[in-house]
């Protein structure tokens, strides 16, 4: 995992993006492993009687793997302080292998001595699926190689 | 009664002690994709978004409240925030306190914000987390 330290970062900096397929077996997964059981995550009968396109992500699910372009840079992720969200649109899911592509990009917006506050787009289908997502990072006083402590 | 503005300040009993372990961690990870090395291994940190995982139990409380008459089917969840003072480790044992923060009645819904405090066994903070949810009165057609 790629160390970062303050001094290479400034506002605009952009975080190596990450493009990941949400499938069916992956909201099965989730759903599991966070115990959200809600049908529209896994019945399409069920999320189109309640109005759905189809069958949708969770939207923690999203929130969840937008995070791992900033834990991916910093290494350490209990460098992690504060994490806002806006669900703007679902992520619809269609049964099949292929599933659906959510594209995601961050840069840093802000720096405020360590805390560095990272933006992150999420896109699907071309349409951003999160109207605001922000990570503020503590990345510690300029020491070398800070991913490697424990 | 539904919810209404007053429902704003109730605060629900905390929940049942819950427990971090390293194979819920791991199964957490692994469904986001993750395989960053901290969430393996003897003593992994739990992925930060794993709080979700802590505070649903805190959320089934008020979706559960009879007195709201909130129905999870027309439940969005609209915007999360976490405040992380610490991340979760396995071994941890932490208790979740929700409490209703403000409720806006709109014509064809209301928007309720709810905060959910996680602490550990000696009452310290770890973490807090703040949702809206819109609760639609009627499924779309």
């Amino acid at each position: 995992m790629k160390a970062t330290v303050v001094e290479g970062v400034e506002i605009g900096t952009q975080l190596p993006s990450l493009a990941v397929r949400f499938t069916r077996e992956r909201l099965v997964r989730y759903a599991g492993a966070a115990t959200d059981f809600n049908p529209i995550h896994y019945s399409e009968h069920f999320a189109r009687r309640v109005g759905l396109p189809g069958v949708i992500a969770h939207g923690m699910l999203t929130m969840g793997t937008a995070l791992r372009v900033v834990t991916n840079w910093v290494g350490d992720p209990s460098r992690v302080t504060s994490y806002f969200v806006r669900f703007t649109r679902p992520v619809v899911v269609p049964d099949d292998a292929d599933g659906v592509e959510v594209q995601f990009n961050a840069s840093v917006a802000a720096i405020e001595g360590s805390l560095v506050t990272v933006s992150i787009e999420a896109t699907c289908g071309g349409q951003k699926v999160l109207g605001v997502a922000r990570a503020e990072v503590d990345l510690g006083m300029r020491v070398p190689h800070l991913d490697h402590e424990s | 009664m539904a919810i209404t503005e007053a429902h704003a300040g109730r605060r629900y009993p905390p929940c049942d002690p819950y427990q971090v372990s390293a194979a819920k961690i791991a199964e957490f990870a692994t469904a986001l994709g993750d395989d960053n090395p901290r969430y393996r291994g003897y003593s992994p940190i739990a992925p930060p978004t794993f709080a979700a995982v802590v505070s649903a139990h805190a959320w089934d409380q008020l979706f559960g409240d009879p007195e709201l008459e909130l129905s999870v089917d027309r439940v969005v969840h609209a915007d999360q925030r976490y405040t992380f003072l610490r991340p979760l480790r396995a071994g941890d044992v932490v208790i979740a306190t929700l409490v209703i923060d403000k409720v806006r009645m709109r014509q064809d819904s209301e928007l309720v914000s709810a905060t959910v405090d996680i602490s550990d066994r000696d009452a310290e903070p770890v973490c807090t987390a703040q949702a809206t949810f819109l609760h639609a009165h009627e499924v779309p057609a």
